[in-house]
């Protein structure tokens, strides 16, 4: 009589235990990664869904997908990198791992490296969106683009003040596949904007872009491509005829007076870092600007009613921070020649300017001297005795 | 079946000794130990072990031999209750607490040794957790913190072997914990305290720097390298650290610095 009974109890508790089991094993494969396109872009100019797929179309010829990368030799990019640094995350048994970039930065620059991936939103400032080629903190002019050196250096040393760690203690051959992979991802995106460009300004109406497939090798993926390749012939180098001696040799009274100098120009109107950095140089000069990426999400959000650039996958628009100077927290690092590079050059897609000459040979608002005193002025800063206040460090309960 | 519950119960024991006993043979127990204090944390965690284990086999034991005796197939009676026994209760008392009071006492030496005799020397850096990452600092030629001439590095930890070594521990963002598996060391980080630890090192070599406290999604990548090297090179790398800080045009050996 209760037999039956039992034995249905326990087969009902087995299929709850196999269920359960399923689950944590993670049974059934999810589906591959996909890049996706940047349907602000797209929305923007207008590319129809036609079009968006035929772009797509192009771009996965071109760069394959993120399981099986592919690249042309035009891009100059090393396939055996970045097949190290793309896929799922996995190690053999020899212990060399794979799959780097999902690894360790997907999950906030996104598989497509558009820097919206799931832990984004949390932080501030936002990871970076490699798509534009446009990167911060790096040693060239501007507009250039990084060095392999530069963005090797951002991994290696990560940048203080930001959610991006350092990979310092990673052998140099991982260090060197996420370089790689990034240069890739970016001029991904940068074709994605070059084939949206063309079809938006060249494309005549009812044509197919699978027609021009020589033009979007040749005259589209040759620049992007040059533009990187090109990177080390675009490093600033200061003279090295105008540059002080190594800090610990200055002489101390003229370090003094190169510090006085440069605090001049820091509330001076040539160079006026004061209008963002703020007269105390804490940073709170000007809140209401934003850096490049925002300023095309607040853009798209003007232009258009029907559909809101976080619904097409943005992430929501913020008004930049000028940096707080006297943290004594340099994110593009805090050698004096990193503190010169990033005032010679600004800092690319921020309202940062750059003082220095635009050109090598033209005149910059201020010369390379003053560029040096301003330098020694934002070094001095973190230690200054204003920084320095006992009210500041009061809330540091010291044990003991 | 009559008897399989009470053989279940006895296997606990059994596996659980059992899987002490194999640890250090699968490469599972304690991590090479490297200071010079940690002969007396090692020694009081054996110690405890012991206590513990001594304890837990006899208490085990008793399980077992209660259903192995008082099996209810074998034994027909039935059960006497009893309630209250003030001799018993006294014994299981005071017996705990006094093994307890003695294991406060014994330690003491080992508590004030790694917490309140800091010695009285200048830091040797300065270690700021962070989501996810070791951000470190160490005075520069001036010997203090907090000074133009400070020395900044990450993750990679460097010092010196064979003297006493003081850090100061800080967080920078929310509760992280500073640990040294092989030097014994671990302390917790409090945003807005500064902790300090010290140590003496024995042994040269490269060591793991792990955050022991979750503090997000990216604790378990929170992972540092302490270098252990003699005063000489220690100072050389130092020396090369500072140089390339406060070098004003592009080192040309930058790169694995």
């Amino acid at each position: 009589m209760t037999q039956p009974f039992k034995s249905t109890r326990n087969a009902r508790f087995l299929v709850i235990l196999l269920a359960g089991l399923a689950a944590l094993s993670g049974c059934g494969r999810s589906e591959p990664a996909r890049y996706h396109l940047n349907m602000v872009e797209m929305t923007d100019k207008g590319i129809s869904a036609q079009y968006q797929v035929e772009i797509a179309t192009i771009l996965e010829a071109m760069f394959g997908t993120p399981d099986e990368p592919f690249v042309l030799p035009e891009t100059g990019l090393d396939i055996n990198k970045l097949r190290l640094a793309s896929g799922p995350a996995w190690s053999d048994e020899e212990g060399t791992n794979h799959g780097l970039y999902r690894r360790h930065c997907a999950h906030c620059h996104g598989v497509t490296g558009d820097g919206a991936g799931p832990t984004a939103l949390f932080l501030n400032p936002y990871p970076r969106d490699y798509r534009q080629g446009k990167f911060k903190f790096k040693s060239t002019e501007r507009a250039a683009q990084p060095t392999a050196h530069d963005l090797r250096e951002i991994l290696r040393q990560g940048i203080p003040g930001t959610a991006m760690p350092s990979f310092r203690l990673h052998p140099s051959r991982e260090i060197d596949a996420l370089v790689e992979y990034v240069k890739y991802l970016s001029m991904r995106g940068q074709m994605e904007t070059a084939l949206a460009n063309f079809v938006m300004f060249q494309l005549g109406e009812g044509e197919s872009l699978s027609q021009y497939a020589n033009v979007y090798v040749d005259e589209l993926l040759s620049p992007i491509a040059e533009g990187w390749a090109g990177a080390e012939d675009q490093v600033i180098h200061p003279d090295p005829q105008l540059a002080p001696p190594p800090r610990n040799e200055r002489d101390p009274e003229a370090l003094a007076a190169s510090i006085a100098k440069g605090r001049e120009l820091f509330y001076g109107t040539k160079a006026n870092c004061l209008e963002c950095h703020g007269p105390t140089a804490l940073g709170d000069g000007m809140t209401t600007d934003q850096d490049d990426w925002s300023k095309a999400v607040k853009q798209f959000a003007a232009n258009h009613d029907q559909v809101t650039p976080v619904e097409l996958g943005a992430l929501p628009p913020r008004d930049v921070r000028p940096r707080n100077l006297r943290l004594g927290v340099f994110r593009g690092g805090r050698r004096p020649i990193d503190i010169y590079r990033r005032l010679h050059a600004g800092i690319n897609g921020t309202p940062m300017p750059a003082v220095g000459p635009a050109t090598p040979g033209a005149t910059g608002t201020v010369t390379p001297d003053q560029i040096w005193n301003l330098v020694d002025y934002v070094l001095s800063l973190p230690y200054d005795a204003t920084t320095q206040e006992p009210a500041l460090l009061s809330n540091v309960r010291e044990r003991l | 079946m009559n008897k399989v519950w009470s053989l279940l119960f006895l296997a606990v024991p059994v596996f659980g000794v059992a899987t002490f006993v194999a640890a250090p043979y699968f490469n599972h127990w304690l991590p090479r130990d490297v200071s010079e204090h940690g002969r007396m944390i090692d020694h009081l965690f054996m110690f405890i072990l012991w206590l513990t284990g001594f304890v837990f086999v006899g208490t085990e034991v008793a399980i077992f031999w209660f259903m192995w005796r008082y099996n209810d197939r074998v034994n027909r009676e039935p059960a006497r209750f009893m309630h209250g026994s003030h001799s018993l209760e006294l014994v299981w008392t005071i017996l705990p607490a006094a093994i307890l009071l003695f294991i406060a006492i014994y330690q003491m030496d080992a508590w004030a040794g790694s917490k309140m005799r800091r010695p009285d020397i200048a830091p040797t850096a300065e270690v700021t957790g962070r989501q996810f990452e070791w951000r470190l600092r160490y005075p520069g030629p001036d010997g203090v913190l907090d000074t133009a001439d400070d020395i900044h590095h990450v993750n990679d930890l460097h010092l010196p072997v064979g003297e006493e070594v003081l850090l100061v521990v800080k967080s920078e963002d929310v509760l992280h914990s500073f640990f040294l598996p092989n030097l014994r060391i671990k302390q917790d980080v409090v945003p807005g305290m500064k902790q300090y630890v010290w140590f003496k090192a024995n042994e040269t070599g490269q060591f793991d720097i792990v955050c022991a406290e979750l503090c997000g999604w990216g604790h378990y990548k929170m992972k540092g390298q302490v270098t252990l090297e003699s005063r000489e090179e220690f100072d050389a790398w130092l020396a090369q650290q500072y140089e390339q800080e406060q070098a004003t045009l592009e080192q040309t050996t930058t790169d694995e610095g």
